[in-house]
């Protein structure tokens, strides 16, 4: 008897984990946004090693809004080798932002824009020096 | 002479290069040239193209987060009640409707209203399975979350990603005319919320916020454009979005220039954009843009 609710725990705890999301990696990177943090969207990078560096591989289009502050939350994957990183270039090409300092190599967990220009701007994901990787972006909205 | 006429053209051409590129304004958004973009141009859309169209239209989230932002109360009144998911019958209804009805729970979900919620929440899924998408909405668990109040940005990411499945469901199934109407009717739902809200609330970052969907309404339109010719519904469709352009046509956007100011702060990167888009339209304009809006979104979901 014992077993059978055991059983059924599992099945339901489960079902919750699940219904929470499908993917792990997006659910615990969520948290990393904060309280407060408001969900928009994410971006699901999965990447080979590059043949050689270069422009951040992964592309996608997203409209930002004047007087809104996003938060671009960058998760990796346990078994990921390289580290994700985000740029983001307005609708003239111009880099707004970069998680990546190439003098120092450092990359940053997360990047707030305070967004002044509404617009198109294309974020540019990628994993450090073109390896290979698996992670997700995650914007949101923070106060 | 001549020699002296061209001296004197050639200082001129220089002076008014030179001046504007000293000007602190950058550019002016305008709408593309072509003011109705040709169907055969859209239909020759790749289905990326398609998808990243979609991403750019505006989440009915920010529109509400705006308005918690001024401090504008909820108000039931914004709410497409008149949809009843039983009286849907065509899937063009169906989809619109789903999309309306989209944008109210993105309302609903920031306020945290979750009586009027639960309701909305059981017509998409009637009409999510009315056109046979009704696996991708997790109902019970969107309903538990909604109820316990407890995690905002799982309520928001669970409702957000349910469409955004089905959007991709219907891209890849063949069935793009129900996900363009979709995300028409999600656009649709949030610009009559903004302008609502205008007329009681006449905030200038709203005001902004209104007159920057220029910046989205082509690509808008160019999801709607492939299907202009489909039926009757779909042509009064497209005939309203012109109408919606029409009223935006002598809106300026400009944009002036600036590089952007970064700072560390507890291990992440802030980054604060010193360039700024800078929306000019007379009360004339707004005033139009509420009432054409209006007018379209009741005659579309009474329709219904």
């Amino acid at each position: 008897m014992k077993k059978y609710f055991i059983i059924l725990f599992l099945l339901a705890a489960g079902i919750l984990v699940k219904g929470q999301t499908s993917d792990p990696l997006v659910s615990n990177c969520l948290t990393t946004a904060g309280p407060g943090s408001k969900y928009l969207k994410d971006f699901r990078v999965q990447l080979g090693k590059a043949p050689s560096a270069g422009e951040l591989r992964y592309k996608a289009q997203m409209s930002l809004w004047k007087n809104t502050k996003y938060r671009f939350s960058l998760c990796n994957a346990e078994d990921s080798k390289g580290k994700l990183i985000l740029s983001i270039k307005d609708n003239a090409n111009k880099l707004v932002l970069s998680s990546f300092d190439q003098k120092t190599g450092k990359t940053y967990p997360y990047v707030d824009f305070i967004c002044n220009k509404s617009g198109i701007y294309q974020l540019n994901y990628d994993f450090v020096d073109g390896q290979q990787g698996s992670g997700v972006g995650v914007v949101s909205m923070v106060k | 002479m001549k020699g002296r006429f061209f001296f004197v053209l050639f200082i001129i051409m220089f002076m008014s290069f030179s001046c504007r590129n000293a000007s602190n304004k950058g550019s002016e958004f305008v709408f593309p040239e072509a003011d109705s973009i040709p169907a055969s141009e859209a239909e020759k859309l790749s289905t990326e193209a398609i998808e990243e169209i979609s991403k750019n239209i505006a989440s009915p989230v920010e529109i509400a987060n705006l308005l918690q932002v001024m401090a504008v109360p909820y108000s039931p009144e914004y709410l497409a009640s008149s949809i009843d998911a039983n009286k849907q019958t065509t899937a063009f209804d169906k989809a619109f409707s789903l999309g309306v009805l989209g944008a109210d729970l993105g309302y609903l979900n920031m306020y945290e209203k979750t009586g009027t919620s639960i309701d909305i929440l059981s017509s998409i899924r009637k009409l999510a399975e009315g056109i046979r998408v009704g696996q991708f909405f997790d109902f019970e668990t969107i309903k538990r979350l909604s109820l316990n109040k407890s995690n905002l940005d799982s309520l928001l990411f669970l409702s957000i990603d349910s469409y955004t499945q089905i959007d991709k469901y219907l891209r890849d199934n063949d069935r793009g005319q129900l996900s363009s109407l979709m995300i028409i009717g999600v656009w649709i739902e949030g610009q009559y919320l903004a302008t609502q809200v205008m007329k009681e609330y006449p905030d200038p970052m709203l005001k902004d916020r209104i007159g920057e969907q220029k910046i989205i309404l082509n690509d808008l339109i160019m999801l709607a454009a492939p299907y202009c010719d489909r039926d009757t519904e779909f042509s009064s469709l497209c005939r309203n979005l012109q109408a919606i352009k029409e009223t935006y046509r002598d809106v300026r956007i400009t944009y002036t220039l600036g590089e952007p100011e970064s700072v560390e702060e507890n291990g992440g990167l802030v980054i604060r954009q010193t360039e700024t888009s800078v929306v000019e339209m007379t009360d004339a304009q707004i005033a139009s843009i509420i009432e054409v809006t209006k007018s379209i979104r009741d005659k579309l979901i009474l329709n219904n």
